[in-house]
């Protein structure tokens, strides 16, 4: 027998060999019996109308809903503008751009988002956006700072004089009117000033005085001003002075001095008077000191 | 071109699709309260999701609902369906053969309800509702093959059970 032939029979698919044999069996009147009384089963009532109602109320109820909000719409929708623009200012002004800076005489240190460190020198600034940090590390400088930063996406200090981009190293960035100098204590640095961008190996530090371009060595593990001292190699005297005055809340006059001449050598920033001898002594300079002036004068002056 | 949210379309899949959606349901599930709320939930879903659905495809899509609603519903409960018969056309039969027909009916319900849900679902989709075995396996998402196959063991299951062999 044909395979599945009781589906067959019941479908009338069977031939007329298959059918005659299939008769002959003993249980075929069961079967026939059992087809009789099957076409007469019924399937409990359906209440198709009804049950088209209670669906269409259902889905009805969506599209009033839908409706009732409707004059509402075009409120909401500037209510969520001007709601938008509160918040966006409100994290522009307080969130996104955090800003650190000091006074004269005062150094401070800072750890960013992502754990990189940075100590901001005597009268310097820093500016960096906290909220999208993990997507870009900008930080805009206006003085002086050493970072240590943590590996990860490119870190750029931004100056008025120029770039300084990193992946994660130690560095000094010090700009100041006329002055910018970069100094990488670890890793590579990026500088990028006057559109020229170069690569500063750890132990090299590169030097802008009035655009002119300087290059020098490293020596110390950490920029000298951290460990209060502030050191100098052939920089014009003006500058020299300039820091002193950054680092000790004092007026500088001068007399006689030519501002021009190099001074290499270093000042400690705790203590003015060990300071003002620093200076003097190698620069064959004498001072004086008269509350918050001080005066260099030449040695040879009368 | 035809859109199932066009109320129109929308109602002529429903008049052509409820009652054998209703049945297949039923035969699954024995419970007429719960083969109304499956295809009332298909075909809201229907609707909810007119935009996507093309007409043509709207048929598969309800029995797709319904099967999935009916797979979340407690399946291990007890299938108790009841088949009314019509009875017009043997009432001038005599006692004994009522009696006998009764019987017959009773043991067929049982037999039915011992059935493996899809060899019941096929047999009374054919029986009752007089559908094709084409048009049960696609139902159900098999060949015509298999839905014969499901028959055959459901007749051959129903007829041991009812001669008691």
């Amino acid at each position: 027998m044909e395979e599945n032939y009781l589906a067959k029979w019941l479908n009338n698919e069977l031939s007329p060999e298959e059918l005659k044999a299939f008769e002959q069996t003993e249980e075929y009147q069961s079967y026939v019996k059992l087809k009789a009384v099957s076409s007469r089963l019924q399937a409990p009532e359906f209440d198709m109308e009804g049950t088209f109602a209670q669906i269409k109320a259902k889905t009805a109820g969506d599209t009033a809903k839908v409706i009732a909000l409707k004059p509402y719409k075009s409120f909401l929708r500037i209510a969520a503008a001007i709601a938008l623009l509160m918040v966006g200012a409100f994290a522009y002004l307080n969130l996104s751009n955090e800003s650190v800076s000091t006074e004269i005489a005062e150094t401070t240190k800072l750890t960013l988002p992502d754990a990189s460190e940075v100590v901001l020198n005597a009268d310097s600034k820093v500016t960096y956006d906290d909220t999208d940090w993990d997507l870009q590390r900008n930080i805009t400088l206006e003085g002086e700072a050493f970072f240590k930063v943590a590996k990860g996406k490119t870190f750029t200090v931004s100056t008025d004089l120029g770039q300084v981009q990193v992946l994660g190293t130690q560095f000094n960035v010090e700009a100041r009117k006329d002055y910018f100098e970069v100094s990488c204590y670890e890793g590579l640095v990026s500088v990028t000033f006057n559109n020229t961008t170069q690569k500063l190996p750890a132990g090299a530090s590169l030097l802008f005085i009035r655009g002119e371009r300087m290059e020098r060595t490293v020596t110390n593990r950490e920029h000298s001003w951290v460990n209060r001292e502030s050191s100098f190699e052939r920089v014009p005297l003006q500058f020299v002075i300039n820091e002193l005055e950054r680092q000790f809340k004092i007026d500088v006059a001068l007399e006689n001095v030519d501002t021009e001449v190099l001074f290499t050598g270093s000042f400690n920033n705790t203590d003015l008077e060990t300071a003002l001898k620093s200076i003097s002594t190698p620069s064959k300079l004498n001072f004086k000191v008269s509350g918050d002036n001080v005066l260099f004068y030449a040695e040879d002056t009368p | 071109m035809e859109n199932v949210c066009e109320d129109e379309v929308y109602s002529t899949i429903y008049n052509a699709n409820s009652k054998t959606l209703y049945n297949y349901i039923y035969y699954k599930f024995g419970n007429a309260e719960k083969a109304n709320d499956a295809i009332q939930e298909a075909f809201i879903k229907l609707w909810e999701n007119c935009q996507k659905v093309a007409p043509e495809k709207a048929k598969s899509f309800l029995y797709t609902v319904a099967n999935n609603t009916y797979l979340n519903v407690l399946k291990a409960e007890k299938v108790r369906l009841k088949y009314a018969t019509n009875q017009k056309d043997v009432s001038h039969e005599s006692p004994e053969f009522l009696m006998e027909e009764k019987e017959y009916q009773q043991k067929l319900d049982d037999a039915l309800n011992a059935l493996p849900e899809n060899q019941r679902t096929t047999f009374l989709l054919n029986r009752i509702d007089g559908k094709k075995y084409a048009e049960i396996a696609e139902m159900e998402g098999v060949s015509v093959k298999a839905i014969e196959k499901r028959m055959h063991l459901a007749l051959k299951e129903l007829r041991s059970k009812i001669d008691g062999i």
